[in-house]
This record gives C-alpha cells, sequence and structure tokens, in this order.
C-alpha cells in the first residue's frame, strides 16, 4: 500500500468538508453582483417573444458548472417565453444543449419548433458564426433532429443576425470571444455571456469595453441568477459547499507557508 | 436508478480514485473519456455535417458547387502518399489564407482597436472629480506595456515604472488564479452533488 503523503490528507479534509456541507443543505443568502443583474435584467426587460440564439460552447467535461450556469438562463427565458435557437460549435457540446434545452423546455410547457428549436453542431466555429451572419438557414439546413429548417414556425422569418436579439454563449472556454470579434463586431449581434468562474477574467475587458453587454460567471453566478428568477438549482445548492472549500484552501495556504517559513528557519539556524 | 446514473457514478469514483495514485480504473476510465469523446466528434461532425451539409446536398443534385469542398478536402489525405504529398498544399494554403484574411482585421479590431479606446477614457469627468477607475486603467496599461518593452534596459525610472507593471500582472494572475479555483472547486461540488444525490441519493 502506497505511503499517505500531506496531499492525500488535504484532498481527504476538501472531500469532507464538501460532503458534509452539502449534506447540511443550508443555503446561502446571496445578493446578486452587477454582472449577474444586468443579465437578469436584459432577459427580464426584452419583448416578450424575442429570439435569442444559445450556444453551447463548451465540453462535456465542465458540465457540473456549465449546468447550473445554463439551466438558470434557460428557465428565465422560456419563462419569459423568449424564442430559443439552439446551436453548438463544440461536438461535446452538442448533446448536453439538447438535453438541457429538452429538460427546461418540459418545465415550462415551451413545445419543440415553435418555442423553441435545437440546430446542433457546425465545425470551424468562427465559419459558422460568420455563415450565420449570412443566412442562418444555409448554414443549417436542417435541425439537429434531421427536420428541414424550413419546416419551423420559429424560424420562419429568421434569416440571419438581424431576426436575433441576442447570442447567450454558455462557455467553458474562449468561444465567446468569437462570437464578439465576429458575430457582435462584423454584423453588430449582440452578445451575452454565461461562462465558467475561471473564464471571467478573459470577458472582463470585452464586458467593461461593451463588446459584450453582459454577463454570468461559474456555479456563484448561477446561484445569484437563481435567486433573481426565484427557482432554486445546483448553484444555490453549492454555494455553502463552495465557500467552505474556498475557506478551506485559504487555511492550506496560510499552514502551507506557516510550515514552509518555519522550516527556513530551522534550516537557517542550522 | 436508472443505467446511466450508475455508470456515471462509477466512472465518477473511477476517475477520482486518481487522488490516491494512479491505478489501472482510473486509467480504463481515462481511456474510456478519450475514445467515447473522439467517436462522439466523429459521429457528430459525419450526420450534423458532412451528411447534412455535403453529401446529401451534392449527390442530390442542388448544390453541384460543393464539388469544390469535397475535392479540397479529399486533398487533404494526399498527404500520406509520398507521390501526391504536395497537392495537400493546395487546401492548406486555401485555409491559411482566408483563415488569416478572415482573423486579422476581426482580432486588430476586436482585441486591440477596441480595447484601446475603451482603455483611454476622460481621466476627470464633467463636474470635476477624478475618474479614479479610468486613472487606474491608464497607469496599469502603461506599466505593464513597459514591462514587456524589452529593447531598453530596466533600470532607473523606465525600471522602476516596469516593477510597476509586474504589480499589476501579478494582481491579474491572482484573481486568474483565484477564478480558476473557484471554476475547478465547481465541477468537483457539481460531481459531489451527483454522488451524494443521484447515485448514492444520501441528499434530497
Amino acid at each position: 500500500m502506497k505511503k499517505l503523503e500531506a496531499r492525500h490528507f488535504a484532498f481527504l479534509g476538501l472531500f469532507l468538508v464538501v460532503t458534509l456541507t452539502m449534506l447540511l443543505n443550508i443555503k446561502l443568502d446571496m445578493k446578486a453582483s452587477p454582472y449577474t443583474q444586468a443579465l437578469y435584467n436584459y432577459i427580464e426587460f426584452l419583448p416578450e417573444g424575442s429570439t435569442l440564439i444559445v450556444s453551447f460552447d463548451h465540453e462535456a467535461s465542465s458540465l457540473p458548472e456549465i449546468r447550473p450556469i445554463a439551466t438558470a438562463v434557460l428557465r428565465h427565458a422560456f419563462r419569459k417565453k423568449h424564442k430559443l435557437i439552439g446551436v453548438s460549435l463544440l461536438a461535446e457540446g452538442t448533446l448536453i444543449g439538447y438535453r438541457l434545452m429538452r429538460e427546461t423546455a418540459g418545465e415550462h410547457g415551451a413545445e419543440y419548433g415553435t418555442d423553441y428549436v435545437y440546430l446542433g453542431f457546425r465545425p470551424q466555429y468562427i465559419a459558422a458564426i460568420l455563415a450565420m451572419g449570412e443566412s442562418i438557414e444555409k448554414t443549417y439546413p436542417q435541425d439537429y433532429l434531421g427536420n428541414p429548417y424550413g419546416q419551423f414556425e420559429l424560424l420562419k422569418g429568421v434569416q440571419n443576425y438581424d431576426d436575433i436579439a441576442a447570442v447567450v454563449s454558455i462557455a467553458d472556454g474562449s468561444l465567446t470571444t468569437h462570437w464578439i470579434e465576429y458575430g457582435q463586431a462584423r454584423y453588430g449581434v449582440r452578445v451575452v455571456g454565461a461562462v465558467t468562474a475561471a473564464m471571467v477574467t478573459t470577458y472582463d475587458p470585452y464586458l467593461a469595453s461593451g463588446q459584450m453587454y453582459a454577463m454570468m460567471g461559474g456555479l456563484r453566478g448561477a446561484a445569484e441568477y437563481e435567486k433573481l428568477i426565484g427557482k432554486d438549482g445546483g448553484g444555490a445548492r453549492g454555494m455553502l459547499a463552495q465557500s467552505s472549500a474556498h475557506i478551506y484552501v485559504i487555511l492550506l495556504i496560510v499552514l502551507g507557508n506557516i510550515a514552509y517559513f518555519s522550516s527556513r528557519r530551522t534550516k537557517g539556524s542550522g | 436508478m436508472e443505467m446511466g446514473t450508475i455508470i456515471a457514478g462509477i466512472l465518477t469514483l473511477a476517475i477520482l480514485s486518481f487522488l490516491y495514485r494512479d491505478n489501472p480504473i482510473y486509467k480504463m476510465a481515462e481511456y474510456l473519456l478519450i475514445g467515447v469523446s473522439i467517436g462522439y466528434v466523429l459521429v457528430i461532425t459525419w450526420t450534423n455535417t458532412l451528411m447534412s451539409l455535403l453529401f446529401v446536398p451534392l449527390f442530390a443534385g442542388s448544390d453541384l458547387w460543393l464539388i469544390i469542398p469535397l475535392i479540397l478536402g479529399l486533398l487533404m489525405w494526399a498527404r500520406f502518399h509520398k507521390n501526391i504529398a504536395s497537392l495537400s498544399r493546395i487546401p492548406i494554403g486555401f485555409m491559411i489564407g482566408s483563415g488569416a484574411g478572415v482573423a486579422i482585421p476581426a482580432m486588430l479590431y476586436g482585441r486591440t482597436l477596441r480595447q484601446l479606446s475603451a482603455s483611454v477614457t476622460p481621466l476627470v469627468d464633467s463636474s470635476g472629480v477624478p475618474n479614479i477607475s479610468g486613472i487606474v486603467v491608464i497607469a496599469g496599461l502603461l506599466t505593464t506595456l513597459s514591462y514587456f518593452y524589452f529593447s531598453r534596459e530596466h533600470k532607473g525610472h523606465f525600471g522602476r515604472l516596469a516593477k510597476v507593471g509586474t504589480f499589476f500582472l501579478m494582481v491579474f494572475f491572482g484573481t486568474t488564479f483565484g477564478y480558476t479555483v473557484m471554476s475547478r472547486m465547481s465541477t468537483f461540488i457539481g460531481r459531489m452533488e451527483f454522488l451524494l444525490t443521484d447515485f448514492l441519493r444520501l441528499a434530497n
């Protein structure tokens, strides 16, 4: 059996912190940040029935973080009776996006073809974004299920970005940047982001410059959004665990530094 | 319990077993992930793209121009045969040329010009109150750029300016690291929620 090292105890501690706090099932009182509030306000005050493209620009590995983020935004959009067109610019996000849309649509009684359509995946994201600026139908002659584009009530009259209120990019990487640089800059379509926490600092400059209209970031953003829409989900459930895990990591950093400096002093005096 | 939940639960535990040490169960789960991912991408690309955008319209005769991208695509495979490998340069050249043509102006505009114009804001507002955040942004921009200016030795006043730039860089790295830790924790919490709620059914 392998000898246990310090890192094993660090992992074990994290496992216990997260498990115990999740079993306690206590919900933290969240206050929405200006970022999350701006995204909420945008979707809330869009005229009913506005058409949004929801782009699932993420891989399967980020699903635990993406799921609460996407679910919160989709619930809000369906509740406001906006028309949603789902696309995916990363192959791995294709089925996840379809299932998330179908699940949240089911909660709100939204019908496929009338309230939402899922067009699926296109490779070469830059080419796909540019092509949709010319013609969404030519880029997606069929939906994800193989039905012709013209068959859907929702898509009648949707030619390109001129007929879209905004693109909601649900991303775990830099794909939202391409929506901004090609969709927003060239065709003027409004881009809003719902991204993982790791990507927040990447998109901050775009938010500050106005190239991105609004953004929600990470599990915390999801928890804030859930509070705004009044429906708890994975974000609210995970916030106590998240906060406790962060305190635990800070404690480990402090302890590590104390150990490091005391060992250095011991070596110095020796 | 659904079969999918059981498989997902076992695979999650298999991946987490790496935290103890590298082991065959972890390796199996890792290889399975890679294999399934590649297989899925291939199937999606074939059904969602090649069939619907190329083969069906081409062979139905509705868009014969599609023969051009088909030929370019086939030429890519020429690189696997020594005698005709040079033919693959045609589609590669096409891709690099068109890719650069599309990307350069977009990146110059989106990442440089728009960001530059957003960085330079009035340092004092209309009522005469200093715009603190604007001043900090400009100070950060100039000092960080100084740090990346390598044609002059970082000594004297210029060296001190570059040193301030490193301070802004460290703040950025710290923030990014903090957000990344938060993101990874969220992923772990998401999987733990799945294990405790759906797989082990210990929590609601």
